[in-house]
């Protein structure tokens, strides 16, 4: 696939032409595999060519040939919608229509005009909609910097996020840490021998810690450690 | 709830919501020809049959409804009643061309011999006139006031009383 812009292209044809198909038709080879060239057109005596000329003006190019028609025609149509597709440039459509835009294209190229007045005559019958990737001006910008502002955001989250633990678990280390929990300071921090406030959960963690850890009556075993809140009842006397 | 999550919510979600509230009332079918109020494409083209070439220059000094169809999109078949009664009702004051896209010459011709015609249907080889008026579809119809400028454009089948509106739009801008 050659669409530079997926989320472009799936963008414009859901808001564009999700519903088309309701009011106008589109020929029924579009979404075929295969394209076939209009025989009425064959059969039709030859008609005058459209100028371009009187639209984008004179050529501006060296006129192309060969390969470098070729590959240039490939360029071009990359750049340009598919009108009657989703979502689909010129180059990747196997439409009957979307052919067409490439005749027309390569021969633009081959008469010496430039990728820019190409797009510019069909953007001209189509508006800008036929451009799969919008020019950078006016509310076009969002287009291109929103992406970027949505990454720099969830980037700027992220970092506050993981900013905010870090300060929490090293209080008095700096003023980060201060400013991140002012209540740090004022409060000290839980030991391992600390026991909640409430009586009965006390009791019952003495108990897992004697079962667990094999301490006697749930106090660590080392010396001067034991930091019960003064407000702890102590919890083997309450249980007798 | 935090205030700050609540904040970048906000932020988040109503731009998003005030561009949901400000096309509410917009078609989204509708697709803005850039070739309203600027000259139509000029187009020389053979009618369906054979015959000399019509073009638009010789049709300039009244309105023209160039109307882009094909035998097998389902919706032209109903409008082409409409355009040939509203054709041989306005005539001689407005002209109107049927222009074939992406159609076979034969089904075109076997179609208009069974439901008639009043005005020509022209062969458009490699739909340069359809890419020419940005036809992304059919049936697509454009009103072409009698100085040669695009008035409106209409996208799908046209009933008698929207012809008739589109057309008087045409003459008045004229």
């Amino acid at each position: 696939m050659r669409l530079r812009r997926p989320f472009l292209g799936a963008l414009a044809a859901a808001c564009l032409f999700g519903g088309a198909a309701a009011q106008a038709q589109v020929p029924p080879d579009a979404s075929d595999a295969a394209s076939v060239p209009s025989p009425g057109a064959e059969s039709a005596a030859s008609a005058p060519a459209i100028d371009p000329g009187t639209v984008v003006g004179p050529p501006r190019g060296q006129p192309l040939a060969a390969a470098d028609l070729e590959a240039r025609s490939e360029e071009v149509a990359a750049l340009l919608r598919c009108p009657v597709c989703q979502g689909l440039s010129v180059a990747d459509s196997p439409s009957s229509m979307a052919q067409s835009m490439k005749r027309q294209v390569r021969e633009m190229l081959a008469a010496g005009y430039d990728r820019a007045q190409i797009l510019a005559y069909f953007e001209g019958s189509y508006g800008e909609f036929v451009r799969l990737e919008p020019q950078l001006r006016g509310v076009n910008w969002l287009v291109w910097l929103a992406p970027i502002a949505g990454l720099l955001a969830g980037a700027a989250v992220v970092a506050w996020t993981l900013r905010v633990p870090r300060a929490a678990m090293s209080p008095g280390s700096g003023e980060r840490g201060a400013a991140a929990e002012p209540a740090a300071e004022s409060e000290p921090l839980p030991g391992p021998d600390t026991l909640p406030e409430d009586g009965r959960l006390a009791a019952y963690v003495l108990q897992v810690r004697e079962s667990v850890y094999g301490w006697p009556g749930g106090h660590a075993p080392v010396a001067n450690t034991p930091v019960a809140p003064s407000s702890a009842p102590e919890p083997a006397a309450e249980r007798r | 709830m935090n205030p700050k999550v609540l904040a970048a919510g906000l932020l988040a979600v109503l731009p998003l919501l005030a561009v949901l509230f400000l096309n509410l009332g917009r078609d989204p079918h509708a697709i803005e020809s850039p070739l309203i109020g600027r000259s139509a494409p000029p187009f020389a083209l053979t009618p369906a049959g054979g015959g000399p070439a019509v073009s638009l220059e010789s049709l300039r000094g009244r309105p023209v409804v160039v109307n882009f169809w094909a035998t097998w999109c389902v919706p032209c078949f109903q409008e082409h009643a409409v355009l040939v009664q509203g054709a041989q009702a306005l005539a001689p004051g407005v002209q109107f061309v049927g222009i074939v896209y992406e159609d076979e010459e034969p089904r075109v011709l076997q179609f208009l011999e069974q439901r008639g015609s009043t005005y020509p249907s022209l062969m458009d080889p490699e739909a340069k006139t359809a890419i020419a008026y940005g036809v992304a579809g059919v049936p697509e119809t454009y009103f072409i006031d009698a100085a040669g400028s695009v008035v409106t454009k209409y996208v799908g089948p046209l009933d008698s009383r929207l012809l008739a509106a589109l057309v008087r739009k045409t003459r008045g801008g004229t």
